[in-house]
């Protein structure tokens, strides 16, 4: 797909992500700079429709942006802001500029007091919570979704982090909000969980499609026995391996964006999020086995995309919580057949 | 990284309307064909019901009309070789034919090989087998001994060719042997389009499979002659002309369908009560399939552009094969009933019928051994 958004990101994020911009966030510094110039391309914006602020590209060309970023180990909250600015379109809020990012709102009790809604309760593992402006969720206040947008400032962050040290911390919660931060959600886009799988599919994707490069050209450099390791049919095999899981990886994660905001968005992102969780195991160890001691030390790059494409098997719902709703879609389906339920739950236009 | 994407199918790839008739037509035809013969999955053979879907326009969908076609889109075709594959229904008397054997001759042919062929093969009448694996030359397909020598007003062909799937009923075969030497392996060689039924000195005999079926034949060509206008495409051009027919052979649905009657089979069992391990695994089972057929349908679609994804095929195949060979041993961790041949009980039947077939998944139509190295190779290993 030929886009412009996408060749600007690749430009962007090729010439200021390095080695030691990752290494410095993993050891807990915001790469400022580096999001100022994210906002100044406006990719924050990309997801909005465009009366909202956005560029009017479709949906699954702006969530491209979230493969780029994954596939660059950037570390910052892009995609996180990408979704909570479609979020706060959709339910009609401001939407604030500066960084975002996303929680799923299911611990948060809400209740009407006199013109504000009173939130209170835990936001856990919020991706770059304590590098953020606001925290956006979904709660339900009396069955109907509402969207929240709270300021990071008025919570009470912990500090914690994943596996390959990105910021992941706890938020309490406890503030009154107007109607200026808080709105019902007309029309679900597919709830916070879906779409931070969404986003961990595609950056898992991207990322596994460095992954594979990083070793295809390992593979091709490193001589043992006199000669390239990559011309032993036993590398060779795997790297094949690793081109399918990625693959399925990518194909997987594009069916869902492309059902962004559809019926048949619920389940193509649960077969996305778990597919491409599944592939991360694969791809992770093939790699690091190819690249032998020398991938396995801090200095090397590789542990950057392994070491995040192993977390965010874990965000977002795990495997087994998206195979097991897409399991019980298939055994209580009321379609003739477990065909039919295949076809009906990628096509468009058909309710889920 | 061309090789890891797969643009999603163009919008409309559905075809709802068309998916919806042929459920219709199938619901009709195959009343009361039990899951056990619908396990043969697309090694099924039945001219009367090939002849019949012709009737439908279903075979040689994507041909042009001109030559007895129906001038659809790779698309259409995919919703109409996926239900039929979903179904079980036994398609392999015209299957060959309608992938790549047609394809081939309307892209190599001659005008009168077009105008003899292609019409009967759109009407559901010709079944064609591929004479490509000799005893010497499996995956090495470059190893070729079969010889077609040029003799007056034809060729004389000497060799052995095995594995020939469905040669002992079929129509046609469309030969892949050696007609000159080259100092590049893969020179000399070129195909032929062969009138089983009408060509003397064939000798065809089967191999029985170690489910006691016969698919396979071994065929002897013992100085048979062919006349000139057998030649299909260019002398000496077959290796290129073979490679061609690769995408269309391994990405279609027919690589990640062939176990689907055991998954219906154990959805079946499954679906009253399953534990929260179980829907687990289903849940599985069925994100692979998604995925799989999206990755599928792509290549559909990037053939329909005119396109060869023969990269992106290789890795359908390998990822399918690895998925349908997965069924029969998902099928055991989530139920406990023993496979029984023929068994009364319609599971224990497909589950035995199944677990005999998977291991010829990834042996068929380019080895997992081949295949990865294909992907190796388009991903740049030197």
């Amino acid at each position: 797909m030929e886009s412009m958004i996408h060749d600007m990101a690749e430009r962007l994020f090729r010439d200021h992500i390095g080695h030691g911009l990752r290494e410095g966030a993993a050891a807990g510094q915001c790469p400022e700079a580096l999001w100022t110039r994210i906002e100044e391309a406006g990719l924050p914006m990309a997801l909005v429709p465009e009366e909202a602020g956005g560029f009017g590209v479709p949906a699954a060309e702006a969530l491209g942006l979230v493969r780029i970023a994954g596939a660059h180990g950037l570390p910052l909250p892009l995609a996180e802001t990408l979704i909570a600015n479609a979020v706060l379109a959709r339910a009609g809020l401001t939407l604030p500029g500066g960084r975002l990012t996303i929680a799923e709102g299911a611990a948060l009790r809400l209740d009407r007091r006199g013109a504000a809604i009173h939130a209170s309760g835990p936001l856990t593992l919020v991706p770059f919570a304590r590098w953020a402006d606001r925290i956006v969720t979904i709660a339900a206040l009396d069955g109907v979704d509402h969207v929240l947008s709270l300021p990071v400032k008025d919570l009470t962050v912990t500090p914690a982090q994943d596996l390959a040290g990105m910021p992941r911390d706890d938020a309490g919660v406890d503030l009154a909000l107007t109607d200026a931060d808080a709105a019902p959600l007309p029309r679900s886009l597919g709830g916070m969980r879906g779409l931070g799988a969404l986003a961990r599919s595609l950056a898992t994707a991207g990322a596994m499609e460095t992954i594979l490069s990083m070793t295809v050209e390992y593979a091709n450099d490193r001589v043992q026995f006199g000669r390239p390791i990559g011309k032993f049919q036993a590398i060779q095999h795997y790297l094949a391996t690793m081109a399918g899981e990625t693959a399925a990886s990518r194909a997987a994660a594009e069916m869902a964006a492309d059902s962004y905001d559809t019926p048949a968005f619920a389940l193509t992102v649960a077969a996305a999020k778990s597919r491409s969780g599944e592939a991360a195991e694969t791809v992770g160890a093939l790699a690091h086995q190819v690249h032998g001691a020398i991938g396995y030390t801090q200095e090397h790059a590789l542990h950057h995309f392994t070491k995040r494409i192993w977390s965010w098997r874990d965000e977002f719902g795990t495997e087994l919580d998206w195979t097991r709703e897409l399991g019980r879609a298939a055994l209580s389906s009321p379609r003739d057949t477990f065909w039919h339920f295949i076809t009906d739950s990628t096509a468009q236009g058909i309710p889920a | 990284m061309t090789l890891t994407a797969f643009p999603p199918p163009p919008p409309g790839a559905d075809y709802d309307d068309l998916r919806q008739e042929v459920r219709a037509f199938l619901a009709e035809e195959l009343a009361g064909f039990p899951p056990e013969k619908r396990a043969e999955s697309w090694n099924g053979f039945s001219r009367a019901f090939s002849r019949k879907l012709a009737q439908r326009g279903w075979v040689g969908m994507t041909f042009p009309r001109e030559y007895g076609g129906h001038a659809r889109s790779a698309l259409e075709r995919y919703v109409v070789s996926e239900e039929l594959l979903a179904a079980g229904a036994p398609v392999i008397s015209h299957w060959i034919a309608d992938r790549q054997s047609g394809p081939l001759i309307l892209a190599k042919g001659t005008e009168e090989q077009k105008r003899a062929i292609v019409p009967r093969i759109a009407a559901g009448e010709l079944c064609f087998c591929i004479g490509m694996s000799e005893p010497d030359s499996g995956s090495d397909l470059a190893a070729t001994r079969t010889v077609a020598t040029e003799v007056e007003g034809g060729f004389r062909v000497n060799g052995t060719k095995v594995w020939t799937t469905y040669a002992h009923v079929a129509d046609y075969m469309i030969l892949f042997c050696r007609t000159g030497k080259s100092d590049d392996r893969h020179g000399g060689m070129s195909q032929f389009l062969i009138d089983l039924k009408a060509t003397e000195n064939i000798q065809i005999s089967p191999i029985i499979d170690l489910g006691g079926e016969h698919h396979f034949n071994q065929v002897i060509f013992d100085d048979t002659f062919l006349p000139s206008d057998a030649l299909l495409g260019e002398k000496g051009e077959g290796w290129s002309q073979v490679m061609s027919e690769l995408a269309f052979e391994r990405s279609g649905p027919e690589r990640f369908l062939s176990s689907f009657a055991l998954i219906e089979e154990l959805i079946r069992v499954l679906r009253q009560d399953a534990t929260e391990a179980q829907q687990a695994e289903i849940g599985r089972l069925s994100a692979h399939l998604m995925v799989l057929r999206q990755m599928s349908r792509s290549v559909a679609g990037m053939l329909n552009e005119g396109k060869n994804p023969a990269l992106q095929a290789a890795i359908v195949k390998d990822l399918g094969a690895l998925y349908e060979q997965d069924i029969p041993r998902l099928a055991r961790s989530l139920v406990s009933r023993p496979a029984v041949p023929g068994g009364r009980d319609s599971y224990a039947a497909v589950l035995a019928y199944t677990e005999l077939a998977v291991p010829s998944f990834s042996l068929r139509g380019g080895t997992r051994e081949i295949l990865r190295g294909i992907i190796a190779r388009g991903l740049g290993l030197r």
